[in-house]
């Protein structure tokens, strides 16, 4: 207004630039405090919300058959999980995600509505990644990824009762999954991650701790005999239909199984309709009682006492006996046998009058050297171990035929490997093996003559003929019990059995089966289990290019014209 | 012959211009248009550094929000340009325009503040855009620059009465009472706070009596505390702030999660972009927070360079406002006495939320935050100060100058004069001998 213009005096610019100069200084050492003096305190803090330690998922090791084919492998999924409380509460967000993971809407809605005050919920489980890709895709806030494993079975229900499974969060449930569990699952291990506010994982800072992934287990099972004893059994429990049924073939020279089969059987891969029945290992949890199988063992304790050959005479008539209150009866009367005969014709008198002759701990003693009534050692979850009756010359008289004691179809299988490998017993074993382990419990002579008299059942006049495999020798004994009820009494149904061992010049493969309570007209382990072991059994020789022994039984139009036996050999 | 003629023609510009450089221009043909070499280094300096800070703080922010990472990026160094061009253009409006319709810059303000209470967007429980299509202008950003528009202009006119009579000082604090409950209701104390600073400091600047001024920064304190004591949320925030630990997780997490950023920082960073609170933890860091990220990223180092180049800008302005009042250039001196508290209160206040010296407010760091309407109004107030130190290094006293200062000529005849724009044929700018001489006036008078 004025033309008297006067600039103020010039401490008030300094002062107000002194202020500015001071407050600058002021956020300047703020600064400093922050970034210097409280760095620990406060990247501490700053630790204490972003890093978090993840656990590293370890692999979980195959299962593989003797020669590395797949009975179980783990392949990666992702499951889903939810933060409800991150999630958005409209009804839209809800439905677009039912519809991209594959849910009910409702039930969604419902499940969220329960888990509205967690802070984690599963979404969907073992999804395949590009499943959950596309509901990742969506950008939904709260939903999260977890990478798992998840099991796969190949073989399906062939193998399932030996492998067995594992459940949803990879861990051992049944079978060798469940026996070998530590072995197969690894460790996890750790890892130290950078996770953004929404716990996205934004960096990996550091492994902590390697997962260790878990061992490969190599079974001694053989897929393809597997296979072939798979079919041939479940065909003879629906052709007789049966109740059940078990089949084991073991390698006579090391024990080892290569095949186990049990009817009724379940699909591992998808368990959502399995039947509690079906999930058994019935060749390795089923106590049954032998029958006439155990006859050839009995018939080796006598031999082995030294007052029997295989040409002592037996008398069998009048083909019933009674021993203290109990009477052992024959199918019909046998006459006068040899010790062979008896073996051929399944003489339940007189394997009961050689096992009274005998030592008292001749023929228990044997029964048990040859594991019965023992564990096998294998490990399998709830293995059975059997039972011997007490020694006594009654329970001796009935075991000798097969009575009175249990025992599973792998430990008579097992019992079978002296009488197939020059007396040698070997512990069976699920796993591949190297070597053996066997100690000798029956004199190599014996044990021939017994495999020889063995091959008679299979004869003109035996009681399983129909075990017969064209160009084999076959060795075997068939069996018929009558189940034992609920209220332990014998009952009106069957168990039809055969054991056989073939080929008797060099026998390389035992194999056990047991059809349980056939309902048709044929019930005898001769009529039911010896042609399903024919069949099996000659699958698996030719499977395993084993040499026949016996040309004479094939048909001469299978033979090559001017064919010798020498030239088979050769082609071993 | 096209190129002859264009060498000649460079030749001829290089004869005119003996300092030009070449190829590039050399600063002093900045200074030929815009006015202050080291304003415009350090404003240049702040927004390439603030574009770099907020591309790297929002890129994850934007992928969440709008799923393109470079969203606010791109945004932002649009508005960069616009701010650029907005400085330029600043720099070329005469002051006296300015100054003539000061008034109309006023209702403008005020009218901005009324009409953002009816049609503005609430965004966190705070009424402060209005939406204009592309951008939301934010209201009270306008107001303040008005404001000062205003002020200085008033302080011109009433100098005297201003020094000398306690109701012509205690006008524009009415004025500013009004304003002050229109932003209040938005609410945005933040910049209660801004344009209170920025009233007082060219009141005190234009030489009202010391204790008129005392008195009224004791009010000032006074009310303001009584505000903050009305509404109970501002005193969760103002006791928060003391002792953010405390509350970690509820009206203490921002500051926390700011602290923890500084403190990762330590001596130089974690690097650029690799930040950890940008990832959701920090919320705003692209626009409140973003020094917080500075420091993060950049560590003691970055900080202290931001912190330096304002108060570098600062410095230059309140140089450039000293210099105009002692050419006598009042109106340029008040208006760039406010733009200076302005940007320094506002950083201050940011800064000093960002380290939890201060209680949380929404205000964005000048030049550096993510914010349209803050840059562009920042760009405009460094054009209006480059237009100042333009006008008081080629306004010639008439008489020369001598010690008496009442020969200087009034600043509103000499705002009439003409001034030519810049880059004319006329020697508009009289480069100083030495740097020195440019202040040799700031002694006493």
């Amino acid at each position: 207004m004025s033309g008297h213009f006067k600039p103020v005096a010039s401490w008030r610019f300094y002062l107000l630039l002194g202020i500015m100069g001071l407050v600058a200084a002021g956020l300047a050492g703020f600064v400093v405090w922050l970034n210097l003096f409280e760095h620990d305190f406060l990247k501490q803090q700053g630790d204490v919300r972003t890093l978090r330690v993840e656990p590293i998922t370890a692999h979980r090791g195959m299962i593989t058959d003797r020669n590395g084919e797949v009975l179980a492998i783990s392949t990666p999924v992702v499951t889903l999980w939810i933060n409800p409380q991150d999630f958005p509460k409209t009804a839209d967000a809800v439905r677009q995600l039912a519809q991209a993971a594959g849910l009910s809407p409702v039930n969604l809605a419902q499940r969220l509505k329960r888990y509205v005050n967690h802070e984690f919920m599963y979404l969907r489980r073992q999804m395949t990644p590009d499943e959950a890709d596309a509901v990742l895709a969506l950008g939904l806030p709260g939903v999260h990824a977890r990478d798992e494993f998840k099991r796969y079975y190949p073989p399906g229900e062939v193998a399932t009762h030996l492998v067995g499974f594992t459940n949803l969060d990879d861990q051992g449930q049944e079978g060798l999954e469940l026996a070998y569990n530590d072995y197969l699952s690894g460790e996890p291990g750790q890892r130290r991650v950078l996770k953004d506010l929404k716990g996205r994982i934004v960096r990996q800072l550091a492994v902590l701790k390697p997962a260790e992934p878990g061992g490969d287990l190599a079974l001694s099972l053989d897929m393809r005999l597997q296979y072939l004893a798979y079919r041939e059994l479940k065909a003879a429990v629906q052709q007789h239909h049966a109740d059940a049924g078990s089949a084991v073939i073991l390698d006579a020279k090391s024990g080892e199984v290569l095949a186990m089969v049990n009817q009724p059987a379940y699909n591992p891969n998808n368990r959502a309709h399995m039947d509690p029945e079906s999930l058994r290992n019935r060749a390795m949890l089923d106590l049954l009682e032998p029958g006439s199988t155990v006859k050839p063992i009995t018939v080796a304790a006598a031999l082995m006492s030294g007052e029997y050959t295989p040409d002592t005479i037996v008398d069998t008539r009048p083909g019933y006996m009674r021993i203290g209150g109990h009477t052992v009866r024959d199918v019909v009367d046998h006459g006068v046998l040899t010790v062979t005969r008896v073996i051929t014709k399944s003489s339940n008198i007189g394997v009961a009058k050689m096992a009274m002759a005998l030592p008292e701990d001749a023929v228990w003693g044997l029964f048990s050297q040859l594991g019965m009534g023992r564990a096998t050692g294998t490990g399998f979850p709830g293995e059975s171990v059997g039972h011997l009756p007490p020694n006594t010359l009654v329970d001796r008289a009935v075991m000798a035929y097969g009575y009175g004691l249990s025992v599973t179809p792998l430990q008579l299988a097992q019992a079978y490997t002296p009488l197939a490998d020059h007396g040698q017993l070997h512990a069976v074993s699920l796993l591949r093996q190297d070597k053996p382990q066997s100690h000798q419990v029956i004199p190599p002579k014996i044990a021939r003559e017994v495999l020889e008299m063995m091959e008679t059942v299979t004869q003109k006049g035996g009681s399983g003929t129909r075990a017969r495999i064209p160009g084999y020798r076959v060795a075997g004994k068939t069996g018929t019990t009558h189940k034992v009820g609920s209220t332990g009494q014998y009952t009106s149904e069957y168990r039809a059995f055969f054991a056989g061992i073939a080929p008797v010049s060099d026998p390389r493969l035992i194999a056990v089966v047991v059809v349980d309570n056939p309902r048709g007209r044929q019930y005898y382990g001769g009529e039911v289990a010896a042609p399903v072991f024919s069949r099996l059994m000659g699958g698996a020789l030719r499977m395993l290019n084993v040499p026949p022994d016996n040309l004479k039984t094939l048909p001469q139009k299978d033979l090559p014209t001017g064919s010798l036996p020498q030239d088979v050999k050769v082609a071993e | 012959m096209r190129s002859t003629a264009i060498v000649l023609k460079l030749k001829a510009l290089r004869a005119r211009f003996p300092d030009l450089g070449w190829p590039l221009p050399s600063t002093v043909v900045w200074q030929r248009a815009l006015g202050d070499r080291w304003l415009l280094v350090s404003a240049l300096g702040l927004l390439f550094m603030g574009w770099i800070m907020v591309s790297s703080a929002s890129v994850d922010v934007a992928q969440a929000r709008t799923g393109d990472p470079h969203y606010y990026s791109i945004r932002h160094g649009l508005y960069v340009l616009a701010t650029l061009i907005t400085l330029v253009a600043g720099s070329w409006i005469p002051l006296r325009l300015w100054q003539r319709y000061s008034p109309w810059a006023l209702v403008l303000g005020v009218m901005l503040l009324v009409v953002v209470l009816l049609v503005g967007r609430e965004i966190n429980g705070s009424v402060r855009w209005i939406p204009l299509g592309i951008i939301n202008l934010q209201a009270s950003e306008v107001a303040k620059l008005c404001l000062v528009i205003y002020l200085a202009s008033y302080l011109v006119r009433h100098m005297n009465a201003v020094r000398t009579e306690f109701r012509a000082f205690l006008r524009p604090f009415l004025l500013m009472m009004g304003m002050g409950l229109l932003v209040i209701l938005e609410p945005d104390y933040g910049a209660l706070v801004v344009m209170l600073s920025a009233l007082l400091g060219m009141m005190f600047m234009a030489g009202v009596r010391w204790y008129y001024f005392v008195g009224v920064v004791v009010l000032a304190i006074v009310g303001m505390a009584l505000i903050a004591y009305a509404e109970p949320y501002r005193v969760a925030r103002m006791i928060t702030f003391t002792d953010p630990w405390a509350e970690q997780y509820g009206a203490g997490y921002q500051l926390t999660q700011s602290l923890i950023a500084f403190g990762r920082g330590h001596w130089f960073g974690l690097g650029l972009g690799n930040s950890v609170q940008k990832l959701f933890y920090l919320p705003e860091a692209h626009t409140d927070f973003v020094f917080a990220i500075v420091a993060e990223e950049l560590g003691l180092f970055g900080a202290l360079s931001m912190l330096g180049l304002f108060v570098l800008l600062v410095a230059r302005i309140m140089l450039v406002a000293r210099r105009a009042e002692l050419r006598g250039r009042l109106y340029g001196a008040y208006l760039c006495y406010g733009i200076g508290v302005i940007i320094a209160v506002q950083a201050t206040i940011n800064i000093g939320v960002n380290v939890g010296a201060l209680p949380t407010k929404g205000l964005t760091l000048p030049l550096v935050s993510y914010g349209g309407s803050s840059l562009l109004i920042s760009g405009l107030m460094l054009g209006m100060v480059m237009r100042v130190a333009l006008e008081t290094d080629s306004y010639q006293p008439k008489a020369p100058r001598t010690q008496s200062s009442s020969r200087h000529a009034d600043a509103r005849t000499s705002s009439r004069r003409r001034v030519p724009p810049a880059g004319s044929e006329a020697p508009l700018y009289r480069q100083p001998t030495r740097r020195a001489s440019r202040f040799t006036h700031l002694g006493d008078h």
